[in-house]
């Protein structure tokens, strides 16, 4: 959802390439283009900004693909022209004459009225003075079908990240011109598992450099000019940074008042009412609109929003309705980028980004918007499988023949599919809020997008966490679909986070092919991969929710208590001669904020609240820690 | 050294070095083909022993030539008196200047004669002609060579590393001909603080690697030897955390308790092993001149530098004894070019500047030629990047000053008042501090100025910072830390590190190939181990008792070094160090004997009270 810094700067940079290759395109657009920017009246007298790019083809009519944004449609002014039209794969359906319309939603940038972070969904409007994004849109539709020039009269949506949760909503306008809807990597739920918090845990890191960095700043006048961030805090180590300013409360001293949606997450520190308005997939049910959820695998942001929002579709809505899933071994919106080959380390065999592109993202809009081709063969989930690097296609997700099996935690560091025997068995740690375990081994200050696929040898050397690993796998392990942690722990205070990691050990001799052999990592080396330890999957549970996660409880210190858990979705081959490794531990910094292991409110405490938790993880008979993965079976 | 470095490091610079100079490849080769002639002899010893020796001497006979000689075990290749390599002697300069350059095998290695010893025992008072060391070894080669070629009566040797520790032990009972002496990063004493040992702290890495390499056995021609074993590797923390114990290091499949190996993990104490192999007592009334150098980031014998020239100062005072130490690291002096290291920027070649120095020293010694003004200490002074000179090392008009740990991880030179105070931590052998951050198959040879930053997110290591310094604070000296520590357990390391945190603003090198965050970089100055069983002896280890406070007090030899004004100065305490450091299991035993049940966690103090102040003393220059 940190969208807003990505199309700018991370996305640039692959298209430059492509642009350097397609030198016409630019030109070409705009030859073939005009652009229009209007303001369309809500039905509240609200008028929103909207920017249009028409194709001066006039021979027959074209369909309407539409982003709504909190992000800008920058460039202003109609002679400028955006160059993802010509640097990304929108230069495809530019080829194809569609219409792009991109708005910025209520409140932000050139548009009027107020700004509300993921403004909830009113299912029962009562007048037009009820509005929400799904009657913005659904206005916006409306006017842009009885304008617009040779519109064809279908209209699409789509969206990353936070663009993406504007795409849900647009499903739920139910606009009957609205064909097709794509919220890739939408942002879903807040407190669930998107951005901000994950299972009630506080995304300090993406939290605080997203609000306090600009985008909660007041915006009391439509403007084209964006907010700089007034804070003054040294950026050169995210994790000295964040540990000196310390407790949230000393975040809240340096953001000041003026942040509306920051307050509301300090008032809202476990899942209330509040964040059950703030969450689509209450309210997807009965959707028209053909829809296609996408998202990746590595998404630091919004893993959780692309598999979840699927479910949530599906389980509300007719098995007739067109829903599908996609998802590939990406990063935050690297589907729509020309790179899709590798992620850190880590290579996909295949430039993936352009066959999704080609192969599934541009054929379900000319379909459903132009008519043109057949999408009958799209499968119900076109999943990426990282490992063995190759697509696999499924009739359901999570695939039926996907067993949940328990491997269970052993002493001695290994993980065994049979539960242990022995009595009275624990691995343990101390968690100390002062030195909490690093997200990622470098020194830098901008979460870093590859930490989800990073090698965790750094933190296997840690004392405070714990690696329980299987021996050389005979045979390929392959895990598609849903994993759950169900760890039986004990702890020396009163709460406590459990970040569980699944990871994918190379072999010691493992090189990429072409690969050149570096027994040393020297200056401009490539890295070592043998032996590398590649977070595969990784997912932090706040244990007071681990009953409930509106209802927090204390830990009784010392008692043995059940702390079970769901990480994201996996699709992930340990390729035979690989290991399968997990590790648990109880930070996660500064990614994470810091549990004080104390049960009381994180984010009213106070510095000296933190303290010290020795904690057990047990693995014996009576207390069988164990991760139940979804072993595909054949 | 000892340490691969001289094979894989020290002959690849010289080479490239030579590679550079003369702008094409094999153009060294040629140069010393045109103008030195080679010849291959046997050099017969006092006990009928003969050393492999290669003379090169130059083609213009016109007029006598001193001998420049380097007496190695890692081989004078290249054999053949058709194969020249492409540099002779220790910088090109001296080359071209023209000497009789001799390279020697030493007893036991390569194509020499006889049993090879690890360092020597030195023999001062010889009684028959049985009595041979290398002393003795270097007088005869010097006998021989007089004799034997067109030379004008001065003998000079040289030598990097164990080679510099031939050139040290020609000093006692030197040859009357050996005129100047330049050891360079000589290995001085291997239990205290070459190599080997630390303070009686095992340098496993090394060894494991120095020693699979340098013990393994000799081929029948004489020019190689095979490798004990081949253990391959990509992170070497966890190859050697899942080798375990010494003693498992010592099995079958590795060293299988035999060479110089066992004989290091047989000696765990400072015995009289570990005593005749220091060179030092040894180094009494010395004539030659003397050039020690030294490197600031020299992992291997920086030690030896400064203990070598301190024992020629204070037991032959009337030696012309010098010292120059620089930011380098083991031999690195040596090179073409020295501009740049970790993420220093020295801002120009500091070798051009020292091999002016070593050929004035060679030349004026040993020809006669010009004069030599050297003052007793050239020194590189980090921190402000410039070269300085002292009348005396360490210079004497420093202040010693006590820069006590304090509560919260503050550093300062108030005397601490609390009656208790003190850091605590879990020190767990399974679960060592890493010496470097990332993922290194072979040592990471920046380790000594890396960014400590990795380190203090350990909760086992902990870190006390000055203020913001106010003005520059010049440390030229001796450093020693002083601890006061209890422990659960009746043994344990502790590594003191020296760091010069820079400021938050500190910009990144333009251009920054490596991606130096600069701002807020921990640099670390100094680090050193102790292992806590030799606090009051090296020779009788005692065990701590659990929970009791006792003192740990450490010498960090020298530096000169600058923190600048807007920096901190911080120390950082840990009791692992690995795989640098062998770990301790801390429990009082012979650590070579323990097994893998030995290795227990200990929880570690480090107090800062009134009565157990803990302070590392910096030699602060006005």
């Amino acid at each position: 959802m940190l969208r807003k810094l990505f199309p700018l700067i991370f996305l640039l940079i692959p298209f430059l390439s492509v642009a350097q290759s397609n030198p016409e395109d630019s030109a070409w657009i705009r030859e073939n283009y005009i652009k229009k920017e209007v303001y369309i009246p809500m039905r509240d007298g609200v008028k929103l900004f909207t920017s249009i790019y028409l194709p001066k083809d006039t021979t027959e009519k074209h369909p309407i693909l539409m982003t709504r944004t909190p992000y800008s449609c920058a460039p202003y002014g109609e002679q400028n022209f955006s160059p993802r039209l010509w640097l990304s794969h929108y230069r495809y359906y530019a080829r194809e004459n569609y219409i792009f319309v991109t708005q910025d939603v209520r409140g932000r940038w050139m548009s009027e009225g107020q700004f509300v972070d993921v403004r909830p969904f009113i299912a029962d409007k009562k007048s037009n003075t009820d509005i929400d994004e799904a009657s913005d849109t659904y206005d916006a539709i409306d006017w842009l079908v009885k304008n617009l020039p040779y519109n064809n009269g279908n209209v699409g949506v789509m969206g990353i990240s936070y663009p993406g949760f504007y795409s849900t909503m647009a499903a739920l306008s139910g606009h009957p011109a609205l064909k097709a809807v794509s919220p890739q990597a939408p942002v879903t739920d807040w407190f669930q598992g998107d951005d901000f918090h994950h299972n009630g845990a506080f995304f300090i890191m993406d939290g605080f450099s997203f609000y306090a960095g600009g985008f909660g700043y007041p915006r009391p006048q439509p403007t084209t000019i964006g907010p700089r961030s007034a804070l003054k805090i040294p950026t050169n180590d995210n994790y000295q940074t964040y540990l000196q300013i310390g407790a949230l409360k000393n975040f809240m001293k340096l953001t000041g008042d003026s942040l509306a949606f920051w307050k509301d997450l300090y008032a809202h520190p476990d899942r209330d009412a509040w964040w059950e308005a703030r969450n689509p997939r209450n309210f997807v049910g009965d959707i028209k609109p053909a829809m296609l959820e996408v998202g990746g695998l590595f998404d630091a942001e919004d893993c959780f929003g692309a598999w979840n929002l699927y479910k949530a579709i599906e389980k509300k809505n007719p098995s007739s309705h067109f829903n599908k899933l996609v998802m590939g071994p990406w990063y935050h919106g690297q589907w729509a980028s020309t790179d899709g080959t590798h992620l850190g380390n880590v290579q996909f065999g295949s430039n993936t980004s352009f066959w999704y592109q080609n192969n599934i993202e541009i054929p379900f809009f000319d379909y459903y918007l132009k008519g043109k081709g057949d999408i009958s063969k799209l499968s119900e989930a076109t999943v990426f499988m990282s490992g063995a690097n190759e697509w696999r296609q499924y009739e359901q997700w999570p695939p039926p023949n996907s067993q949940p099996t328990s491997i269970y935690l052993d002493d001695n560091g290994g993980l065994s599919w049979n539960a242990p025997v022995t009595k009275n068995d624990f691995s343990e740690y101390i968690s100390d809020p002062a030195h909490p375990v690093p997200y990622t081994e470098d020194i830098h200050f901008s979460r870093t997008r590859e930490y989800m696929d990073d090698d965790q040898r750094f933190a296997s050397r840690r004392p405070d966490v714990l690696t329980f690993e299987t021996g050389v796998l005979d045979n390929d392990l392959v895990l598609a679909g849903v994993v759950t942690a169900d760890l039986k722990v004990s702890l020396s205070t009163t709460d406590a986070d459990f970040v569980v990691k699944i990871i994918d050990v190379f072999p010691d001799d493992f090189r990429y092919p072409g690969a050149r052999p570096q027994p040393n990592r020297g200056v401009g080396g490539s890295y070592p991969m043998g032996g590398y330890q590649m977070l595969v999957r990784g997912e932090i549970m706040r244990g007071r929710y681990r009953n409930s996660f509106s209802n927090p409880e204390p830990f009784k210190p010392n008692k043995i208590e059940t702390v079970k858990f769901n990480l994201p979705d996996i699709s992930h081959t340990f390729k035979k001669g690989h290991r399968l490794m997990i590790q648990i531990q109880s930070s996660w910094f500064p990614l994470v904020d810091r549990n004080p292991q104390q049960f009381v409110n994180i984010y009213q405490c106070d510095d000296k609240d933190f303290i010290k938790s020795t904690i057990h993880v047990y693995h014996d008979a009576t207390n069988p820690s164990n991760i139940i993965l979804p072993v595909l079976k054949n | 050294m000892k340490n691969l470095f001289c094979y894989v490091l020290i002959v690849p610079i010289l080479l490239f070095q030579s590679v550079l100079t003369f702008s094409q490849p094999g153009a060294g080769q040629q140069f010393v083909k045109d103008n030195y002639t080679k010849r291959e002899v046997m050099i017969p010893m006092r006990d009928g022993v003969k050393l492999f020796t290669a003379i090169y001497e130059p083609k213009d006979d016109s007029q006598a030539y001193p001998i420049l000689m380097e007496r190695t075990p890692y081989s004078c290749s290249p054999y053949g008196e058709d194969k020249f390599p492409g540099r002779l002697g220790p910088n090109s300069e001296l080359m071209k200047e023209k000497y009789i350059f001799v390279y020697q095998d030493v007893r036991g290695r390569y194509k020499s004669e006889g049993n090879f010893q690890e360092m020597t025992p030195a023999i001062d008072h010889k009684r028959s002609n049985k009595d041979v060391d290398e002393s003795s070894d270097t007088f005869d080669a010097i006998e021989w060579l007089l004799k034997n070629t067109h030379n004008n009566g001065n003998v000079g040797l040289y030598g990097i590393s164990y080679p510099g520790f031939y050139a040290s032990a020609s000093l006692p009972n030197a040859h009357p001909a050996i005129k100047a002496v330049s050891p360079q990063a000589p290995v001085t004493d291997e239990f205290i603080g070459d190599d080997c040992n630390h303070n009686g702290a095992y340098y496993l890495l090394d060894n494991f690697d120095f020693y699979s390499y340098f013990d393994g056995e000799k081929n029948e021609a004489g020019d190689s030897y095979k490798s004990l074993f081949n253990a391959k590797r990509t992170d070497a923390y966890q190859f050697f955390l899942q080798l375990g114990t010494l003693k498992n290091a010592n099995g079958p499949q590795y060293f299988d308790g035999k060479g110089i190996w066992g004989q290091t993990l047989q000696h765990d104490t400072y015995d009289s092993f570990w005593q005749a192999r220091n060179i030092r007592p040894h180094l009494k009334n010395i004539k030659p001149a003397v050039l020690v150098v030294g490197g600031w980031f020299d992992a291997e014998d920086m030690f030896g530098a400064m203990r070598t020239y301190e024992a020629i100062e204070k037991q032959s005072p009337k030696n012309n004894n010098r010292i120059i130490l620089g930011p380098w690291t083991h031999g690195a002096w040596a090179g073409r070019s020295w501009t740049k290291f970790g993420s220093y920027d020295f801002g120009s070649n500091l070798n051009e500047y020292f091999q002016n120095i070593e050929t004035r020293f060679f030349n004026y010694y040993l020809k006669g030629k010009d004069d030599f003004n050297l003052p007793e200490a050239t020194v590189f002074e980090t921190g402000t990047n410039q070269w300085k000179e002292y009348p005396a090392w360490p210079p004497t008009n420093v202040t010693n000053t006590p820069f006590y740990l304090e509560d919260q991880g503050k550093l300062g030179n108030e005397k601490p008042k609390q009656p208790t105070s003190f850091n605590e931590y879990v020190s767990d052998p399974k679960k060592p501090v890493p010496y470097t951050n990332g993922v290194y198959a072979r040592r990471n040879n920046e380790y000594l100025v890396e960014d400590q930053r990795f380190a203090e997110k350990y909760p086992e290591v902990v870190t006390f910072k000055s203020d913001v310094l106010t003005s520059d604070v010049n440390v030229t000296g001796r450093l020693k830390a002083n601890l006061f520590v209890s422990t659960t357990g009746t043994d344990a390391d502790f590594i003191v590190k020296l760091i010069d945190v820079l400021p938050d603003d500190e910009p990144n090198p333009d251009p920054n190939p490596r991606n130096f965050q600069m701002g807020g970089f921990e640099r670390m100055v100094r680090a050193e181990v102790f292992r806590g069983k030799f606090r009051n002896s090296y020779e009788k280890p005692q065990p701590f008792t659990p929970g009791k406070i006792e003192e740990v007090s450490f010498d960090m030899n020298e530096i000169a070094h600058v923190f600048k004004k807007g920096h901190r100065i911080m120390v950082q305490v840990q009791s692992t160090w690995f795989p640098i450091i062998d770990r301790n299991p801390q429990k009082f035993m012979k650590i070579p004997e323990a097994d893998e049940s030995d290795f227990q966690k200990a929880t570690i103090r480090i107090y800062h009270d009134a009565l157990h102040p803990s302070n590392i003393v910096l030699p602060i220059m006005k």
